[in-house]
């Protein structure tokens, strides 16, 4: 059972899942091996590992496409997910608004769409055909579709795939602000620790295995994390903790951000 | 004499638009789902099932509908989805199916086989039987579109975000391969079998290029249908065109012009 102190807090810290010794096997290969964690609400915990670490495995098993993992998992009770998974094919052929492509699966108010976007920086794009977007927009737009219905958690698998440097820079303050707005949760897993350190509250180091895990500047010091990724990757961490007086949003545009 | 002759071109505009009216939807979904040519290879494979059919002295819609029947099993059967409907496997498929049907259709007894409507189809020659086969599965088909219409969208959107979302993908896959295999069967009556593919992909084409939303691109492909088979219509009666491969041509003529008539209005028009 979840702990139930921690359920009749609803603010930050809430406990909204508890991952125990979670194992899952393909065929005879390993994929994870007993791997144990607690996603609390509005915090940003995030997955690093090399590719064939398990880490979209994982984001399956927390989001229940996976069920047939050993292990435990405990979700707070009528948990809600939004889950954006990390290849995305969106079909091009099909005549579709971006509003449609929010409203493809659930109903949805024209007022909570509104949101949703705006949320995500997003709003002009409302009736753009989906294939005239660009890859950064698209993104971003798949961002606020995870945002719909009032998600308690949001499981991103490297939401900025395809994006470029400033874009993905823009990406995770959004994820950021979206977790402050929200009070949600949010789960993301990412290849390039050294932009996202800045934003998480939590990394998980995994390699099949937990490897090691904690608050990211702990996570930069262990000699597995080290081993995993080098002696520079911890070094260029530093790089992005500083803030920007300006920013380009994806399609190359400035605009100044006022966040102190 | 004249009654006569209105009664069959009757039959032939029903069947006719009865197929628009089905063919504008399932094409579309099928065109979202890269699934033409998956069609094509039923299409083709259904000269098999014409053979299976008359060799065993059944309608030869029965055996194409077993035979298509089998195929998209077999292809669901197959775990990843691009290895099962790769060009490579398809062209084997429909290929195979074609030459064993014309084989089994050469080696039936009895007076020969006329392969040319088996190929291109002969509307004019649309029985009762078959404007009724034809209406009762167009009807079932609109039943499971309207049914499943949400989940067909999104599976056609975008499988990752639908399965994500709880759609069972793969069932809605399936149910799409066995509803595109009833359409094979009935429309080979009217499109013959190397036409199906063409009467389900044109006029979705041209619907595409100015329809802002998956309902309107159905609808706009049923009105290019209608065009079609009306231009195929009256050049098969007024030319003597064979009427299949008439409103196939028909289609892409309009097909042409819309293209030409978007350029000049919009010319950086995707």
């Amino acid at each position: 059972m979840v702990d139930e102190a921690a359920v009749k807090h609803k603010g930050a810290g809430e406990l909204l899942l508890r991952a125990d010794e979670i194992s899952f096997s393909q065929g005879k290969r390993l994929i994870l091996d007993r791997v144990s964690f607690e996603l609390r609400r509005a915090q940003i915990t995030t997955i690093i590992g090399p590719n064939g670490a398990g880490k979209s495995t994982l984001t399956n098993v927390v989001n229940g496409l996976i069920n047939n993992y050993s292990g435990s998992i405990e979700r707070s009770p009528s948990l809600r997910i939004g889950y954006l998974p990390q290849k995305v094919y969106v079909n091009t052929l099909m005549p579709l608004s971006v509003e449609r492509l929010l409203r493809l699966t659930r109903q949805s108010s024209a007022a909570e769409i509104d949101q949703a976007l705006a949320q995500s920086d997003v709003g002009y794009l409302r009736q753009r055909q989906v294939r005239s977007l660009s890859e950064g927009e698209l993104k971003r737009v798949l961002l606020a579709r995870t945002t719909l219905g009032r998600p308690d958690l949001i499981v991103l698998d490297e939401p900025t795939a395809g994006v470029d440097v400033s874009g993905e820079i823009r990406m995770y303050q959004l994820i950021g602000e979206l977790r402050d707005q929200l009070q949600c949760a949010v789960l993301l897993v990412s290849h390039d620790l050294h932009l996202v350190m800045s934003q998480t509250d939590q990394v998980l180091c995994l390699n099949q295995h937990l490897c090691c895990s904690g608050l990211p500047e702990s996570v930069s010091q262990h000699p597995e994390y080290l081993a995993l990724f080098g002696q520079q990757a911890s070094q260029s961490i530093a790089v992005y903790a500083h803030h920007h007086d300006h920013e380009h949003d994806v399609s190359g545009a400035m605009d100044t951000h006022k966040h102190d | 004499m004249t009654e006569w002759l209105d009664d069959f071109l009757i039959r032939a505009i029903c069947a006719g638009l009865i197929m628009v009216v089905i063919a504008a939807p399932m094409g579309c979904l099928m065109v979202w789902q890269r699934l033409a040519f998956l069609s094509d290879t039923l299409g083709h494979a259904a000269v098999l099932g014409v053979g299976l059919g008359l060799m065993l002295q059944l309608e030869p819609i029965f055996g194409v509908l077993a035979v298509a029947l089998v195929i998209v099993f077999s292809l669901s059967r197959v775990s990843s989805y691009d290895s099962a409907l790769s060009e490579t496997t398809l062209a084997i498929i429909s290929h195979t199916g074609l030459a064993g049907g014309i084989i089994l259709v050469g080696l039936l007894p009895g007076p020969a086989v006329n392969l040319e409507a088996i190929l291109f189809g002969d509307l004019l020659a649309t029985t009762v039987a078959d404007l009724l086969a034809l209406l009762l599965t167009t009807v079932l088909l609109l039943v499971l579109l309207v049914r499943h219409w949400r989940a067909f969208v999104a599976v056609s959107v975008s499988r990752e975000i639908a399965q994500a979302e709880g759609i069972e993908v793969r069932r809605i896959q399936v149910l799409m391969y066995i509803m595109i295999a009833l359409l094979v069967a009935v429309m080979m009556k009217v499109m013959g079998v190397l036409l199906i593919a063409a009467m389900l992909v044109i006029p979705t084409t041209s619907a595409r290029l100015f329809s802002r939303s998956p309902e309107q691109m159905v609808y706009i492909s049923a009105l290019y249908g209608l065009g079609a088979l009306g231009g195929g219509i009256s050049s098969s009666f007024h030319f003597d065109w064979q009427t299949g491969p008439a409103i196939v041509v028909s289609a892409t003529a309009l097909l042409l012009l819309t293209l030409a008539i978007t350029r000049l209005i919009k010319p950086d028009l995707d």
